[in-house]
């Protein structure tokens, strides 16, 4: 059995989808536009299926072929008549294409296969039973149906700041973009049920930003303009305002958000009235607007009322009323709804989540029988970076063809299917979240203008849907158009273009892109760095601009030098200090001349090297420097291989080890003046044991440090949830990590998913270093630790009295603070003292 | 709203602004900078303007302006599409706000 954790908004104006893990709930974004909101919007066009924000842009203008609000016809025998498909709709084949398009929003390896759908109080038994019928439509078996007030509560239950003996009687206030609902829930320690309900589905948000349109903004145009009828005129269809309406809600609706933050703003416009120019700044006060809002709100108040009145209940027999829907943003409502009815209300929740949370929430102690055995996630990743993933026979192939470069704007694709392809419809997304061409029925032979971002490798993802609208996994296809200017010399760049820029707090370098692979030469940029050391005029220091290319992800020693200036002290014309700020200028040509301009704001100097790729610049001080980190990190790959056993990877690294103590050697015998080739041969024999390095123990390696990464990741999870302090900040830090796994992770490079790995260990390291029993454990560590392995021990001891003194007084705090302080004091953790010779390149 | 995302919706406006009056060539280094500085942090900004408008195109929110053709172009910026770049992935961080016109 395994828990539902899925829960659906199927919202009459906008859906949602949550999902329960760990004890939080996460709020899916459309990985189009990335909104947390799906319009519940259906657009039919004449050859494709538009859903959510796409097809809304449709409603006024194509009206017969575009559906919105169908939730309110739901378990009717109401057909929709659609023009461009000539057959009828139902309110459920709509609903499930909003669900449909809801599954696309989870972009994680799992599979939506049951789910909580919310649906409203006032829903009968027909129109729960058709929106059931809606979610097993999308593929979802079992649906359990929750009703929309008591998700509400339950989001707000679930809050961490709600009081655990919160039960007796709640009101629920969903002011939505274009209906309002209220509710009557009782609720106690075993059950929520909700006892009456009102609500009106012709009252929203959107109803405010006419009111400001037309009873502040067009009064001030038509006393500036003298334009008498200029209200009727914006408000004609195709008229000649027709711009400037759109504009003006736009303006309106803006206006309304900073309103509920600020006191006053503008709204400020330019537009030509009568063929003039007109400059509006039109001020409007939170006062204005309450006035003007007024009824509405208390149209609503009014419902809010008759709910109690019906129910014989008072004011005070209500502990709160929890808020749901945008609307309840404005001041004016959260403040009536105190004033008039005398009930607090709970803000704690986002309102426009609340519905979609609420479900997870009750998602998460339903169950189901998956009807596949999800491989475990390494596994499945495992298969996907090595591509054995096993193809289901279908009788359809499609065959694509287009040019994967363009200059053109836009790139025609055209599709051959073969087979039965009747049933099936295609979708291509770009991955910027650009272009997306909705559901289109596949045919024998179909052409698409797959629109391009310029100068750059555009991405699209062809996905193929079957008759139910699942999708065929199987028949998925990448497609990669280069957009830009080309000619003989000029190509895309096959690696990245680096800069190597000081890690000081680990005392040793890091990357820093700064041309991408695949972008399309000529490139310029300019960095704004500061200087990670201090440098005096006329010493032997040295700023070094090392330029490396290769992959952004590997440590720089992999990467090739393609360019490295060293700016001397003696080259200064006054002393320059740390943290002052340096510009420098890389320009790439065509023929991949490299440029860069280096400028030290503190001394006003300016330094210009041209580089040419097949003339390499080494600089022995760095390359002394590289070779040592090198060292280091093949003796911790040795040191994990001999943990590992793995007797042969352990004879490789040795013998590589071998080769970098004797290169490291010759470097050391190298004068800065050398001007023979050994610098250049050193070079380039460090560059090949790093890249030998990463090679050892081939797929096997990789697959485990996958799995290692994997597991860590889900210990680094659970561990998280017993963070004391700082819990969002080391979630963040996580969260960053996770969010470029796929790169490291299907980079097949040893170092660089190593370095996903130690990005984990970091996230891992900071948990741990917050979690109170973990720092109980250091403080009887060092307690039993001898005099010498500390740096100060006076101060050690103290502080270590301090922390035991802290703990015994519950001032959790204090007492990280203490075993923070003791750790800088330990010489083993010093790792300044192993590393007492690092220079770096300067640039921090 | 990311900071960055509210500053370069500043300089766009500012930008505009200085078109309608043609004034935009004095600080052109200087929006070149501040456009710059946006982009080391990892957030450009497209101005679509005249660009050809189909509804495959999910980079914008358009407000169809006359009646619905094959022709359709952006006629109007109200908001510029502004990208995100996160670790060499670039994503649209805030959808365009435009007016459409048939041609």
């Amino acid at each position: 059995m395994k828990n539902v954790n899925f829960g659906i908004d199927l919202g009459t104006t906008n859906s949602l989808i949550a999902k329960y893990e760990n004890g939080e709930v996460t709020v899916f974004k459309n990985p189009i536009g990335f909104k947390e909101t799906l319009p519940s919007v259906v657009a039919y066009r004449p050859d494709r299926i538009l859903v959510g924000d796409k097809a809304r842009e449709y409603i006024s203008k194509d009206a017969i072929n575009v559906f919105s609000s169908f939730k309110r016809k739901m378990g009717t025998d109401e057909r929709y008549y659609v023009v461009n498909l000539d057959e009828n709709v139902t309110p459920i084949e709509l609903s499930t294409l909003v669900l449909n398009e809801l599954k696309n929003f989870i972009q994680t390896q799992e599979k939506l296969e049951a789910c909580v759908i919310t649906i409203p109080a006032s829903f009968d038994t027909m129109q729960s039973n058709a929106t059931l019928k809606a979610g097993e439509a999308a593929g979802l078996q079992p649906v359990y149906l929750l009703q929309e007030p008591i998700a509400a509560s339950l989001a707000y239950f679930n809050h961490k700041n709600t009081p655990t003996n919160a039960s007796g009687y709640w009101m629920v206030y969903d002011f939505g973009g274009g209906t309002f609902d209220a509710a009557l829930v009782k609720v106690s320690a075993e059950d929520m049920k909700i006892v009456d309900n009102e609500g009106n589905n012709f009252l929203g948000g959107v109803d405010f930003d006419f009111l400001i349109v037309e009873k502040i903004i067009v009064p001030i145009i038509i006393e500036k303009t003298g334009v008498d009828n200029f209200e009727e005129e914006l408000r004609q269809k195709h008229g000649q305002y027709e711009k400037l309406y759109y504009h003006l809600l736009y303006l309106a609706e803006e206006a309304k958000k900073e309103l509920s933050n600020n006191a006053i703003t503008e709204i400020e416009f330019s537009t030509t009235i009568n063929e003039q120019l007109h400059d509006f700044i039109i001020p409007i006060s939170k006062t204005q607007l309450d006035e003007l809002f007024l009824p509405k709100v208390n149209e609503t108040i009014q419902f809010m009322k008759r709910l109690l009145s019906n129910n014989q209940l008072q004011a005070s027999d209500i502990q709160q009323i929890v808020l749901v829907g945008g609307s309840t943003y404005l001041p004016i409502v959260r403040h009536q709804i105190v004033e008039q009815l005398g009930i607090p209300i709970n803000t704690t929740i986002d309102p426009t989540t609340a519905i979609a949370v609420g479900a997870a929430y009750y998602a998460a102690n339903k169950f189901y029988e998956p009807k596949v055995i999800v491989p475990h996630e390494a596994d499945a990743l495992i298969n996907q970076v090595f591509n054995n993933e096993t193809n289901v026979a279908l009788d359809l192939d499609i065959q694509l063809s287009y040019n994967n470069s363009s200059k053109d704007a836009e790139e025609l694709l055209m599709m051959t299917c073969t087979g039965n392809y009747s049933d099936y419809k295609y979708r291509i997304t770009r991955s910027d979240g650009g272009f997306d061409t909705g559901l289109v029925p596949l045919k024998n032979k179909k052409s698409e203008f797959l629109t391009l971002l310029p100068n750059t490798a555009n991405q699209f993802l062809l996905k193929i849907f079957n008759a139910e609208q699942q999708e065929v996994t199987s028949l998925a296809q990448e497609l990669h158009i280069m957009q830009g200017k080309f000619s003989i010399d000029g190509q895309p760049l096959p690696n990245d273009i680096c800069i190597e820029i000081d890690d000081t707090e680990n005392h040793t370098t890091k990357l820093e892109v700064i041309f991408e692979r695949n972008s399309l030469l000529p490139q310029k940029r300019t960095l704004y760095r500061e200087l990670s050391k201090s440098i005096k005029k006329g010493s032997d220091e040295t700023i070094i601009i090392s330029i490396l290319e290769g992959d952004r992800n590997a440590r720089p020693s992999s990467n090739l030098t393609i360019g490295c200036i060293e700016i001397k002290g003696k080259q200064l014309d006054f002393d320059v200090i740390k943290g002052s700020d340096i510009e420098i200028q890389l320009t790439m040509s065509e023929s991949r001349i490299l440029r860069t301009e280096v400028f030290l704001v503190m001394t006003k100097q300016e330094f210009k090297n041209v580089f040419s790729v097949s003339e390499k610049i080494v600089s022995i001080a760095r390359l002394k420097e590289q070779a040592g980190i090198l060292e280091s990190e093949l003796r911790y790959n040795l040191s994990e291989f001999q943990y590992r056993d793995e007797k042969v990877w352990e004879i490789q690294i040795e013998q590589l080890l071998g080769e970098v103590k004797e290169a490291r050697e010759q470097l050391s015998k190298l004068k800065e003046k050398d001007n023979s080739d050994s610098k250049y041969i050193i070079a380039e024999k460090l560059w090949r044991i790093s890249q030998e390095a990463d090679k050892i123990g081939g797929n096997d390696r990789i697959t485990e440090l996958i799995e290692r990464y994997m597991e860590y990741k889900e210990y680094v999870q659970q561990l998280i949830n017993g963070v004391h302090f700082d819990k969002d900040k080391i979630q963040d830090k996580l969260n960053r990590v996770i969010k470029n796994e796929s790169t490291f992770l299907h980079s097949k490079n040893a170092s660089v998913i190593e370095n996903g790995i130690k990005q984990m260990d970091d996230v891992c390291l900071q948990a741990l270093s917050n979690t109170i029993p973990y720092l109980i454990e250091r403080m009887i560590e060092y307690q039993g630790m001898e005099d010498g392995e500390f740096s100060n021990v006076r101060t050690a001891r103290s502080l270590l009295q301090n922390a035991d003194k802290a703990l015994q007084n519950e001032k959790y705090l204090e007492f990280r603070q203490n075993i923070f302080a003791i750790s800088n004091l330990i010489l083993r953790f010093n790792k300044q003292s192993l590393h007492t010779d690092f220079k770096g390149t300067g640039i921090g | 709203m990311s900071t960055f995302i509210q500053i370069l919706n500043q300089l766009f406006e500012m930008q505009t602004k200085m078109q309608q009056n043609q004034q935009d060539d004095k600080l052109e280094r200087n929006f070149n900078r501040l456009f710059k500085l946006c982009e080391e942090q990892g957030f450009t900004m497209h101005n679509p303007l005249g660009e050809k408008y189909a509804e495959s195109r999910t980079d914008c929110d358009a407000n169809i302006v006359g009646k619905l053709s094959n022709t359709m172009v952006v006629s109007q910026v109200i908001k510029p599409i502004i990208y995100q770049n996160n670790n060499g992935e670039k994503r649209i961080a805030q959808k365009g706000i435009v007016m459409i016109e048939s041609k």
